[in-house]
């Protein structure tokens, strides 16, 4: 096919026709640019230095000699970035005359450092870095289509200082992902950061509307975004950065920045990828062949028919183009993603149009707008116990055989259902419709005036379905007659956004910049509900059904804020930042809800683009404050509520047992954070370093109410929680050779959080798990039962049949003091629950290393890993129940007495009360990322693919390094922030629980990458 | 500039027009808009007639327990057949269940109370008369439920934030008050007919329901001649005599709720064992069954209850007879006493024209002492009064707390004294403190009364 044919052929397509003028625009007149690099210090000219026409994709490598030609650049005043390793980048203008040469020679200074970055996430108007006196991390685009990711946030594990990013969850679509930015700040507000796609506010919830796992988390919404549209990443961490964002910016921002196209013809992008996903190490399950009574019994390794070896495609097709006035990008992105969990699978399609447009000599405008479907097929997990698969496979004995006989699965004995016929019969289908789009304005009315208006969606409607036959689960009505649920949620948010900037030179010396703005979000969710029980022999839909629920809900929250800006630019080395933002949240009381964050910065650039050992170096600092809100789920805090009660088939209504608290206010942080940069040895080093220490006090929570009132609790400020931390992130080129070049980037991060205070008894913040927020602890500790310690050896305490002893039993440890002390020979078992395990990691790093062999083939390997958490392993625990006794270590309570591992009888029994027991050290080390890359470009290929065709071999999460037990130490019982049905009582702390997780599978893919 | 000039004006317009951050609550309504509309105050009546059946529920599931009426089925927590053996630790949601749902009631019946006096130009007076008569009487018997559940209780709750315990000396008082006011509040003037046939649940007569409740707590304050006025008050032919409240699908019957699952129960087969074999009352309640318990306990099934929407008796109307006959025991009119005891015995099918337990007994032979007399009353009690609760009292005021019974022991009558306080409320009411209100003792010797202070 002709380019033209193929230019007509997608003209024609609905997608492309907005573009169509664009492409019949006749050429541009041109001419070229030409010069030389040299090193500033020797004057030795430079090789290998990546010159770029910004806007355009036009741009060249100087020679050995130094010297560079770009051809064909449209005319006028034209922008040259010029970067080197090892080198500080930088950019020049030349003037382009039609059939003119431009001269650009340029002398580049040594550095690592790159402070002359603009970023735009949290300073007002852009900025360039070396003047924001916080820690801002970004990551472009390479670094996320090199990952090989799903998702974005599963592009970014391993990737940034100070963020906890875990994969909770392994089910197709990306899995449920939660990041944490230097900790955990809030209990009830969620852990999850801000999350900004060109200037919009979006909707990362991770609910899901049926009963899939509790507070399990199958999926966030960022899953909707494919990351081969992303250009730009800006990740900001703590209040002081984010103090411009109100409150809403205690646990930081994420801003994403898709592509923007570039001026030229249009360029077509063709990205496949086949992936092939498996279960890393299946569990060992009892497959002793003997019952308790010594007699012969059959026994199943259901993981053989639970867990498949399941395939990933992913195409992505983009074109970007465009001239002076225009510039677009769009692509279409087909993801089918298969779970390793039987009959679980995701698909996403989409579309992305981003337009750039000058509407008149000073006035921009970049239109984006973002349409996608996702289909999910999920089965339940974690906690559901009565059709969750996971949750059957455990608490399944291993002697019952699941196959189906004349037709019908047989029932499991205690508890849960038949995998078998959960995955043959059980559907749980959702659809994900969904649209971003944004519209932005940049006038610049004079050269030092910038005033910018944005106004954004995000809409989407998730529809979720579950059907559960008839006699599918274990148990009474309602539920073993069979439930047919549809449920339709609207979520969208509505964000207006602008500010006015303005720059004084009053002397050489001295520059000012004034900036002030307005952000207004209304987000809102709107859902219905229908329920039937009682289904007929066929259908699958509400309709089926012979008993009927319906539900509906709508909230609404908004928030407004006003903030001012003051920058001042002394010696162009001296930066000093003061700002306050003026914020108000609908859920907060009228006479709370305005609220002032300010914030302060400084930064001082010491050392710029020197030779030698010291090349660079800036020191950095800020104090600032900054707010969050709880989510949605809780908008509507500050009112007395009263709630439906009917009586006798009338309408009722009796006092919410939630007392409103009508003086509610917002979660408040404080935090402080001092940093440098550094540039070492000739640039082949760079080091950025981060101390912080932040406060959030008023913290909210439901604190008890006197239940002689009638009421139980009301949300309320209950404490203060602090977290300090060092975020530390090492760039080292470690060889620059013409044939090989190896670079390495190390990140540290370690952060300690204490509850501070709290002016309410310790709570157990997830119901039925022990996690709990206890002053002078770490938020979310483990808090329960122990195997009682003889006081004088420390060993542990065993009964005469040589089981342990449970500190909180009266059978075990007497039913008084002095009776315990007795049996533990001391005064060391003196209470009945303890701290036992803290799942807040010691510290997390990864080590990423890439070598370049003869320009043409990537070898790339990233280690991530988490150190000194503590994981509880649930998952075994109910192996080891007496309904289940399907684990290893109950299989050897089963071998014949005198045999050395044998177990004395109810020793699983026992330890089933002893919570301590399933604490595991949950360190890992994983080999988040290899790959391996090639770039086909012989001359046969050449003719066809101008740039050659990229190939690359790669694997996710293939080996882990871990004294855990289960299937991976990373999986969590519990969501990003709480999530789905039944999660009142779920609070951001709530980690490091593995009861029924989807295991994170291996992935080994292979794509190809082909430019037209 | 004409552009820029509209896009200006645009984002004014949306800036400004769209971001009033005053949001109403679209899922539930405030207590503005309940307390200050006659539509919501009613509701609220019909709310508070809700919790009371809830709360009745939790007092009778949980009394029946710590008796020897109910124990709990194979699938039910640790927690409920450690209660069936006489075990309720600090803390247990079953003890925490009862107070907290009867405060539950109590804020409700306040909460109407403040409507209906708020509000009171808006109701006729026979409406408004009717909804602070049924304020009072179910507040009344929620304190009174609470009596019997726990040594010292609040009774003054409504706009405090940390209410104080009394005992009983003060309590009942309290409680008969309000069923005074609620008995003058009737007589001053009639419920109007809006009230009676829109706002009272179909089933519940409140004249004979507050005398009942006069009468009880009259006894239970050892007022003879109180209890005796008011138990001759108490309707007892008709169909006004039974009073019941009703469960239409969904709802279900409170007793219900507690048959299956994880707060299983079921009546003890030694309720049926116990009677003479003749008496028809077995049948009025439960089903001869094989079944055993999660720690063995011998179960019958229910029969009043086994289906969900079966009605709940809200007291069973020879209460009154045998409240009387036990006055006039006292009094040493002992003639009268026994027919009125007879009467209760021989009530047979066709009976008093209502659903409620026909003994078909013989009347009793010969002319019986006192004593002889109140053991007869307390027996008749047990077999007429099956999962009331009462019986929980009972135990108590004739000394038969006979401590707790560990499985495969059979309880006999009760089994312990009190409940400890709630956690839900010591949580947060400096009052409630365990320094401040220590959990009562249990008697240190079995058979034994408790102490009511």
């Amino acid at each position: 096919m002709s380019l033209d044919a193929l230019r007509r052929g997608l003209a024609r397509s609905t997608l492309l026709a907005l573009l169509a003028p664009t492409l019949a625009l006749a050429q541009p007149q041109t001419g070229s640019i030409r010069g030389r690099i040299t090193d500033a210090a020797s004057g030795r000219p430079l090789a290998d230095v990546q010159l770029q026409v910004l806007g355009t994709r036009l741009g060249a490598t100087s020679g050995a000699d130094g010297g560079f030609v770009v051809g064909a650049v449209p005319v006028g005043e034209r922008t040259v970035s010029v970067r080197r390793l090892g080198y500080s980048p930088l950019q020049r203008t030349v003037t382009v005359t039609a059939g003119g040469t431009a001269t650009l020679d340029v002398a580049m200074n040594v550095g690592a450092v790159n402070l002359s970055e603009v970023v735009v996430t949290g300073t007002g108007a852009p900025t360039e870095k070396r003047k924001v006196g916080t820690s801002i991390a970004s990551v472009d685009s390479t670094i996320v289509s090199r990952a090989q990711a799903v998702t974005i946030d599963q592009a970014l594990q391993g990737k940034i200082a100070g963020a906890q990013i875990s994969q909770n969850s392994g089910g197709p679509g990306g899995g449920g992902i939660s990041v944490r930015l230097r900790g955990v700040n809030s209990f009830i507000s969620g852990s999850d950061p801000l999350y900004i796609i060109d200037g919009v506010i979006i909707d990362n919830g991770s609910g899901q509307l049926t009963d899939l796992g509790g507070r399990s988390n199958p999926q966030n919404r960022l899953a909707d975004l494919n990351p081969a549209d992303i250009e730009r990443v800006e990740i900001i961490r703590g209040a002081a950065a984010a103090a411009l964002y109100g409150s809403r910016a205690n646990n930081g921002i994420v801003q994403i920045f898709t592509k923007k196209g570039s001026i030229g013809k249009p360029r077509f992008t063709l990205n496949s990828r086949i992936g092939s996903n498996e279960l890393r190490e299946q569990q060992p399950f009892n497959l002793y062949p003997f019952d308790i009574n010594g007699q012969p019994i059959a026994r199943f390794n259901y993981q053989d028919d639970i867990f498949q070896r399941s395939m990933t495609s992913e195409h992505n097709l983009s074109v970007e183009g465009g001239n002076d006035q225009t510039r677009y990008f769009a692509s279409v992105n087909v993801l089918d993603d298969e779970g390793i969990l039987r009959s679980t699978s995701s698909n996403r399609q989409g579309v992305r149009l981003n337009l750039q447009q000058q509407l008149a000599s000073k006035l921009i405008a970049n239109v984006t707008g973002n349409y996608v479907t996702t289909r999910n097929q999920f089965q339940a997990f974690g906690e559901q116990n009565d059709y969750g698969i996971m949750g059957s496979l455990f608490f399944a004995p291993s002697s019952v055989d699941f196959r189906p006989v004349n037709g019908v699965y047989p029932l499991p004995p205690a508890l849960g259902t038949n995998p078998l016929l959960a995955i043959d019969r059980i559907r749980n289908p959702q659809t994900i419709n969904r649209f971003i789009g944004s519209a932005k304005f940049t006038w610049t009315p004079l050269a030092n005036v910038v005033v910018d208006y944005t106004a954004g969606i995000d809409n989407s409607n998730f529809e979720q379905r579950q059907f559960i036959p008839r006699a599918a689960v274990l148990g009474t009505a309602p539920l073993s007659t069979g439930r047919a649920q549809s449920v339709f949620s609207d979520t969208r948010v509505i964000n207006q956004d602008g500010f006015a900037s303005v720059t004084f030179n009053p002397s050489s010396s001295l520059e000012l910049r004034s900036t002030g703005g307005f952000n207004y979000t209304s987000q809102r969710v709107a859902t219905t509900n229908a329920v039937a029980n009682g289904l007929a022999p066929v259908g699958e839909l509400v309709g089926a059904g012979s008993v009927f629920a319906a539900g509906q809900t709508d909230v609404e929250l908004r928030t407004l804020g006003f903030y001012g800006q003051q920058e001042v630019n002394l010696w162009d080395k001296l930066f000093l930042t003061g700002a306050v933002r003026w914020d108000a949240s609908s859920t907060f009381a009228p006479s709370e809800r305005w609220q002032l964050f300010p914030k302060f910065s400084a930064s001082y650039v010491a050392l710029e683009n020197r030779g030698g050992l010291l090349n660079s170096l800036r020191f950095r600092g800020a104090l600032g404050w900054a707010g969050s809100q709880p989510s949605i789920i809780n908008a509507y805090s500050q009112y007395i509520a009263y709630a439906q009660l009917p009586f006798a088939g009338r309408p009722g209504f009796v006092n919410d047992v939630t007392f409103g608290n009508p003086t509610l206010r917002n979660e408040r942080a404080r935090e402080t954070e001092v940093g440098t940069e550094l540039g070492l040895l000739n640039g082949k080093v760079s080091v950025d370093a981060t101390y912080y220490d932040r406060t959030v006090s008023d913290l909210l929570f439901f604190r008890p109410l006197a239940t002689s009132t009638g009421f139980s609790r009301q949300f309320a400020p209950i404490g203060t929680m602090s977290n300090k931390g060092i975020e530390l992130l090492l760039r080292t080129t470690n060889v620059d050779t013409k044939n090989l070049k190896w670079e390495s980037t190390i990140t540290y991060t370690r952060n300690r959080n204490l509850v501070e205070s709290l002016n309410i008894p310790d709570f157990q913040s997830a119901g039925g798990y022990p996690n709990r927020i206890r002053t002078g602890e770490p938020a979310g500790v483990f808090y329960g039962s122990y195997a009682a310690r003889d006081c004088r050896t420390g060993a542990l305490l065993v009964d005469s049949l040589g089981r342990y002893r449970r500190s909180n039993q009266n059978v075990d440890m007497g039913a008084d003091l002095a009776a315990r002390r007795r049996i533990s020979n001391g005064e060391c078992n003196d209470s009945l629950n303890a701290v036992i395990g803290d799942p807040n990691p010691d510290w997390m790093g990864s080590w990423l290393n890439e070598f370049t062999l003869f320009g043409k083939l990537r070898v790339r390997a990233l280690l991530d890993g988490v150190f000194g958490n503590d994981v509880m392993n649930l998952s075994t625990r109910a192996q080891n129940a007496g309904i289940a006794s399907n684990s290893r270590e109950f299989e050897r309570e089963l071998l014949p007495y005198g045999n050395p591992n044998k177990l004395p009888p109810g020793f699983n029994a026992r330890t089933q009360g002893i919570f301590e027991y399933w604490v595991e050290d949950g360190s890992f080390v994983k080999l988040r990322e290899l790959s391996l890359g090639y770039t086909l470009d012989m001359a046969p290929v050449r003719r066809w693919f101008k740039d050659g065709v990229d190939l690359t071999l790669s694997g996710r999460n293939l080996w882990v390094w871990t004294k855990y037990s289960g299937y991976d130490p990373e999986i969590n019982l519990f969501g990003t922030n709480g999530g789905g049905l039944g999660s009142g009582q779920t609070t951001a702390a709530d980690r490091g629980f593995d009861f029924g997780g989807y295991p994170i599978p291996r992935v080994w893919s292979l794509s190809a990458r082909i430019t037209y | 500039m004409r552009l820029l000039r509209l896009a200006a004006s645009a984002v004014g317009a949306l800036a400004l027009g769209a971001c009033s951050l005053d949001l109403q609550n679209p899922n539930s309504p405030t207590a503005e808009q309940v307390t200050t509309s006659p539509d919501g105050v009613i509701a609220l009546a019909t709310g508070l007639q809700g919790r009371f059946a809830t709360s009745y529920g939790n007092f009778a599931y949980t009394a029946g327990l710590v008796t020897d009426e109910f124990a709990s089925v194979s699938a039910a927590l640790i927690s409920i057949s450690d209660a069936e053996q006489g075990a309720v630790p600090s803390g247990t949601g079953i003890a925490d269940a009862v107070f907290n749902s009867l405060y539950r009631t109590v804020r409700s019946a306040d909460d109407l109370l403040a409507g209906a006096n708020a509000l009171s130009g808006q109701f006729d007076a026979g409406t408004r008369s009717g909804l602070r008569a049924l304020a009072f009487a179910m507040k009344a018997e929620a304190i009174g439920e609470a009596l019997q559940s726990y040594q010292r209780v609040p009774i003054e709750t409504f706009g405090i934030t940390s209410p104080t315990y009394v005992g009983r000396s003060q309590a009942l008082p309290f409680v008969r008050a309000l069923l005074d006011s609620a008995s003058a509040t009737l007589a001053a003037t009639a419920p109007s007919a809006f009230f009676n046939s829109s706002i009272l649940t179909p089933g519940l007569n409140l004249p004979n329901f507050v005398n009942l409740l006069r009468a009880r707590y009259a006894r239970m304050a050892n007022d003879n001649a109180g209890a005796l006025a008011a138990a001759n008050l108490v309707g007892r032919t008709g169909p006004t005599a039974l009073s019941t409240f009703s469960f239409p699908v969904p709802t279900v019957n409170p007793f219900a709720n507690v048959t299956g699952g994880a707060n299983g129960i079921a009546p003890r087969r030694q309720f049926r064992l116990s009677m003479a074999p003749t008496d028809q009352r077995a049948t009025y309640f439960v089903v001869a069954s094989t079944a055993t318990g999660r720690v063995g306990a011998l179960l019958d099934t229910w029969a009043r209850y086994a289906n969900p929407q079966a009605p709940l008796p809200v007291y069973f109307p020879d209460e009154a007879l045998l409240i009387k006959a036990e006055a006039l025991a006292n009094t040493g009119q002992l003639a009268a006493a026994q027919a009125a005891v007879d009467s209760v015995r021989t009530d047979c099918t066709g009976g008093r024209g209502v659903d409620d337990p026909k003994a078909c007994l013989q009347p009793l032979q010969g002319t019986l002492t006192q004593a002889a007399l109140l053991d007869e009353i307390y027996l008749q009690r047990r077999f007429e009064l099956f999962g009331s609760g009462l019986r929980w009292e009972d135990a108590r005021r004739r000394n038969a707390v006979r401590g707790p019974a560990a499985a495969p022991a059979v309880p006999s009558e009760g089994q312990r004294c009190w409940l400890p306080y709630a956690v839900g409320d010591r949580n947060a009411n400096p009052n409630a403190t365990f320094a401040a209100l220590p959990d009562p003792a249990e008697p240190a010797a079995y058979p034994a009364g408790c102490s009511v202070n």
